[in-house]
């Protein structure tokens, strides 16, 4: 398994959080990118997310000093799941964290 | 300790202590059932009778002319519906507004499924409803306008005596859906010229799950349930007599208390809109300037609502946003939507309302609070 973690972190839409985990998990793995996507609702817990990699926030609850890892808004996947700007941003940041953390 | 300030009025408020000690006589003495021709009956009744007087003084109505209910959203349904059935379908027409509650704007889809043609009105920036959009919307088979008091997110006071007379003279009858209007204006349904109006107990500081609706005597509603006299027929089964005697009770504190409340509230809705001015300087105030003193809503600047109302609640404080979330999306609000507000910032608004128990010390927190809130809150 992978030891790349991302986490999803949203709030009181519960359903949209986990369509949007689920979806990009999908996806990461078709892109032969197999990480864990996790997801997390500060509705429920408002304490630090799952230690990640990268986090991928649908509003702003952390910031990247907190988290202590890449934090990218997301929040157009609200309206789109296939937002490509936002979709691109999370495989950019991917390819460059990849291969180093893959390796460790 | 965890200190809690509640400032949600407007979805619900606590029971006042006068109305539990009144519902709780009801529940552990006066357990009789209105109907029964016994003592235990009489007494019963005897409490409806007091509750029903009391909900007619803060109307100005008499009160043989006040249905018990289940709450407004009964109220609204049997307003709607009783009166426009009364027509066939084709043949009457039915006029209210865009910023309705969904009680309203969802029996009215439901009227249209009946093949009822139905008129929603649009406002203006502000949350209000121009008259003469009403008078150009009447045909001559308009049978019922419904235009809400005070609205439930903006506060936008409607002008619902104007438009009172404007069915009056077309012959049309008019409603009004009051919930938020009854603890603090003053409403009086002669001078106001309302046909039918709807209240809720448990936005006064009574109980959940009662309400009433005025009928102007003289007017013909079609029962929506059946297998009783009870309330003229028009809400058949046994009165629910506790929350009724709430009902009663709490209607006696606004009746007592309104004025001065609402002088004091506006006082402090308008101190923590200055002070929310100073720290937050493009912070934008939302509905007219005089709207209803114990409803505010406010945009941030840039900010998530969401992640506000969270951080508020983690430092103890309820207040409610400006969109709701549904199974697959977020859903802004009908009413800022209806106000041609742009979906950002509806985004980042908040509703604070306040109640009779609200202290200046609250608002302090509020102010301290806030301003760190919204800078945590800020999209990036």
């Amino acid at each position: 398994m992978s030891k790349y973690r991302i986490c999803v972190i949203g709030g009181w839409c519960g359903n949209r959080l986990v369509m949007v985990a689920e979806h990009l998990d999908e996806l990461l793995q078709k892109a032969g990118f197999p990480c864990q996507v996790k997801s997390h609702s500060v509705w429920e817990n408002f304490n630090q997310p799952p230690t990640s990699n990268l986090i991928l926030q649908l509003l702003p609850a952390f910031t990247e000093a907190e988290t202590g890892c890449p934090i990218i808004n997301v929040r157009p996947f609200l309206i789109d799941i296939d937002h490509p700007q936002t979709m691109e941003k999370i495989f950019t940041q991917i390819n460059h964290d990849y291969s180093t953390v893959i390796q460790l | 300790m965890q200190r809690y300030i509640y400032l949600d009025y407007c979805a619900t408020t606590p029971v006042h202590p006068d109305v539990r000690a009144a519902m709780l006589k009801t529940l552990d003495d006066d357990f009789g059932n209105p109907s029964s021709m016994h003592s235990f009956g009489k007494t019963a009744a005897q409490i409806i009778a007091g509750a029903r007087a009391e909900v007619a003084l803060g109307l100005g109505c008499s009160p043989e002319e006040i249905i018990f209910t289940s709450g407004a959203t009964e109220s609204d349904n049997l307003a709607l519906l009783g009166t426009m059935r009364q027509r066939q379908p084709g043949k009457a027409h039915f006029i209210t507004t865009s910023i309705e509650h969904h009680a309203i704007l969802h029996t009215a889809r439901q009227l249209q499924s009946e093949g009822y043609e139905i008129t929603i009105l649009p406002v203006d920036q502000r949350g209000l409803l121009n008259p003469a959009d009403v008078r150009n919307a009447i045909r001559p088979d308009t049978m019922l306008i419904s235009v809400m008091l005070v609205n439930n997110e903006v506060g936008s006071i409607q002008p619902v005596q104007e438009i009172g007379e404007i069915a009056r003279e077309n012959g049309v009858l008019f409603h009004t859906d009051a919930v938020q209007a009854v603890g603090l204006l003053d409403v009086n349904v002669q001078t106001q010229n309302i046909d039918l109006l709807s209240l809720s107990a448990h936005k006064i500081y009574g109980p959940k799950g009662v309400g009433a609706l005025f009928v102007r005597k003289g007017v013909r509603l079609a029962p929506l349930g059946f297998g009783g006299s009870q309330e003229n027929s028009m809400r058949p089964g046994t009165e629910n007599v506790p929350g009724i005697a709430g009902l009663g009770a709490a209607m006696h504190l606004t009746n007592q208390h309104k004025t001065g409340e609402r002088e004091r509230l506006a006082r402090l809705r308008s101190k923590l809109i200055s002070g929310l001015h100073e720290r937050i300087p493009a912070l934008i105030v939302n509905g007219p300037s005089n709207a209803d003193a114990h409803v505010l809503s406010l945009s941030f600047p840039n900010a998530d609502g969401e992640m506000m109302l969270i951080r508020l609640n983690g430092a103890g404080i309820a207040v409610s946003m400006g969109s709701a979330c549904t199974s697959k999306d977020i859903e802004p609000s009908h009413v800022l939507t209806a106000m041609h507000m742009p979906l950002n910032q509806i985004d980042g608004t908040l509703r604070i309302s306040f109640g009779y128990p609200t202290t200046e010390a609250e608002i302090d927190v509020l102010l301290e609070i806030l301003p760190d809130v919204w800078h945590r809150a800020k999209n990036n």
